[in-house]
């Protein structure tokens, strides 16, 4: 294994389709993801950009077409196999664990951190406290970050809705990712929050080394956060590029405004 | 009102619930307990009256038979695990409660588990009830201790979180098919150790020790008592086993009553009677 910089993309699309009986949700989308960038997926209602996020993350099968990680194939495996990989992901939807503690939906998280076996655990040994002690504070480090720290032993879903947000980031991150999928970060949130979450992404990017490839609805921020872009249209890619040229993009705009 | 006896079959509900409560830690109904049950009483029947019936046994050859037992029901567990965790919800409830029956089914017609009679005259290594209630009842303690032990490790939480959301714990990097085989395994064994206890204290066994109705009891056990903390199936074994005795001056009305009970506990305590909410308000008290 060299270390020199590699010329394969962190994570590269070849043709990938994927049908749900008769919907064709995705068809024949290429691209890559270079290690480092932010990258933004667009589309209207129904594009397919969760589809896809769903397919990266191994929820769903695709119906054709190979996904290849640092130039592996990923076919056939699990969405554990593939986080233990470096990829993580958030929801749309959010899913949280809501009956844990904000705290404790980070510990469960850092699968990366030795937390000793189960046997040191029953028997609450001496390693497993000093274990369990820097596992929480590596927790309550991130939920600092996330700006999530006070409310650490409040449960999850008792946060107000930006707050949980931000805790499926900070669980994401505690897997120790090298690729971030974040699934509309900064729906519902006012367009100040959504300035603080802008920021704070690119924070965590340098921090944690971390690729992002981001959904998001409200076009204004993707453009500001992301150094290129991907627009999806009805399952199709119609467009690849830099902020710059998705904007002046006559496919884009149609796409978005329809056609006269 | 409550005698040795009593309160030894209350300590094996216990047991049993907390046996129904570990899948369910980590969001699998499974009703696979009696037939672990069975094979564990089975077991230690067999071994035990090898040497005639009413041999004496030693308390060392009775911990030799829960070994044994444990060791069967695991790799049981294992084998029926893998491919029936596969199933959910009420599809997994159905798969496990095939297994019990296929188990019973089993017993009640191999040549050497004495059919439909059982095997008599299984040695007691306890001359009084006490002992086992004594065994029993140590048992229990140590199963409380690991159990609030398992809440506070990675595996405990990792259950905790597949409970909650599963495809989400799988996102986050969680071998999910490993901790539901684990809580599964974990059942199996202390349902078999369970049953060994079980056939030396009831001094006989047979299939019908480990029916669908012990499935129904047991899940009973844990909806009432609650299945958020090991304490609800705990205090539900307890509770519902000693119940029908205790309504014995009733009468027949007594079995009316109890199922009164179990059809009545939801409705007031949908969340059985020991709630996370309960636990905070006692552990504030007692600071």
């Amino acid at each position: 294994m060299s270390h020199t910089s590699s010329p394969l993309p962190l994570l590269e699309l070849r043709q990938i389709s994927r049908q749900f009986g008769g919907l064709q949700a995705l068809s024949e989308v290429s691209f890559q993801v270079e290690e480092g960038e932010i990258f933004g997926l667009i589309g209207p209602n129904g594009a397919g950009k969760t589809t896809l996020f769903n397919l990266l993350s191994g929820v769903t099968p695709a119906s054709s077409g190979t996904i290849h990680w640092k130039g592996k194939p990923m076919q056939g495996l699990s969405p554990d196999r593939r986080n233990r990989l470096g990829l993580a992901r958030t929801f749309q939807n959010l899913r949280l664990f809501s009956g844990l503690s904000v705290l404790e939906n980070v510990l469960v998280a850092l699968h990366r951190q030795p937390q000793g076996n189960t046997l040191d655990a029953l028997l609450n040994t001496p390693h497993f406290q000093r274990l369990q002690s820097e596992l929480c504070e590596r927790a309550l480090q991130l939920l600092e970050e996330l700006g999530l720290a006070d409310q650490a032993h409040r449960q999850a879903a008792g946060l107000a809705y930006g707050d949980r947000r931000r805790l499926e980031i900070a669980r994401a991150l505690a897997t120790g990712p090298s690729l971030l999928l974040l699934d509309e970060p900064a729906a519902g949130m006012n367009p100040r929050e959504k300035e603080l979450l802008c920021e704070l992404l690119a924070q965590l990017r340098q921090r944690h080394q971390l690729t992002l490839v981001v959904i998001e609805h409200h076009v204004p921020l993707l453009m500001q956060l992301c150094q290129r872009l991907a627009v999806l249209d009805f399952g199709r890619l119609i467009a690849l590029g830099t902020p710059e040229q998705i904007q002046g993009d006559p496919r884009v705009i149609e796409a978005y405004l329809g056609s006269s | 009102m409550i005698d040795n006896g009593l309160l030894v079959q209350m300590i094996l509900g216990a047991l049993l619930g907390l046996s129904v409560y570990l899948p369910m830690a980590a969001g699998q109904l499974s009703l696979a307990t009696p037939a672990f049950y069975a094979v564990g009483g089975t077991l230690a029947a067999l071994v035990s009256t090898q040497g005639g019936a009413q041999s004496p046994i030693s308390l060392w050859s009775v911990l030799g038979e829960m070994l044994l037992a444990a060791g069967l029901t695991a790799g049981l567990a294992l084998l029926v695990g893998l491919p029936v965790l596969r199933l959910r919800g009420i599809y997994l409830a159905i798969a496990t409660i095939a297994l019990v029956e296929i188990v019973r089914v089993a017993i009640l017609n191999l040549p050497f588990t004495g059919g439909a009679a059982g095997i008599f005259g299984i040695p007691q290594p306890f001359q009084q009830p006490f002992g086992y209630v004594l065994f029993s009842g140590a048992l229990l303690a140590v199963c409380g201790w690991l159990f609030q032990r398992l809440e506070a490790s990675r595996l405990g939480r990792s259950m905790a979180a597949i409970r909650d959301d599963e495809l989400a714990s799988r996102c986050m990097g969680i071998h999910t098919t490993r901790v539901k085989l684990t809580a599964f395994v974990a059942s199996a064994v202390l349902a078999g150790v369970t049953g060994v206890i079980a056939a030396h204290y009831l001094n006989t066994w047979n299939a019908r020790q480990g029916s669908f109705d012990v499935a129904i009891t047991t899940l009973a056990f844990v909806i009432l008592g609650g299945s958020r903390s090991w304490l609800g199936p705990v205090i539900g074994g307890l509770l519902l086993t000693a119940l029908p005795e205790l309504l014995r001056p009733v009468g027949d009305l007594r079995l009316v009553l109890f199922g009164l009970v179990i059809l009545l506990g939801p409705v007031f305590f949908p969340q059985g009677l020991i709630t996370p909410p309960l636990l905070e308000r006692l552990g504030r008290w007692k600071q």
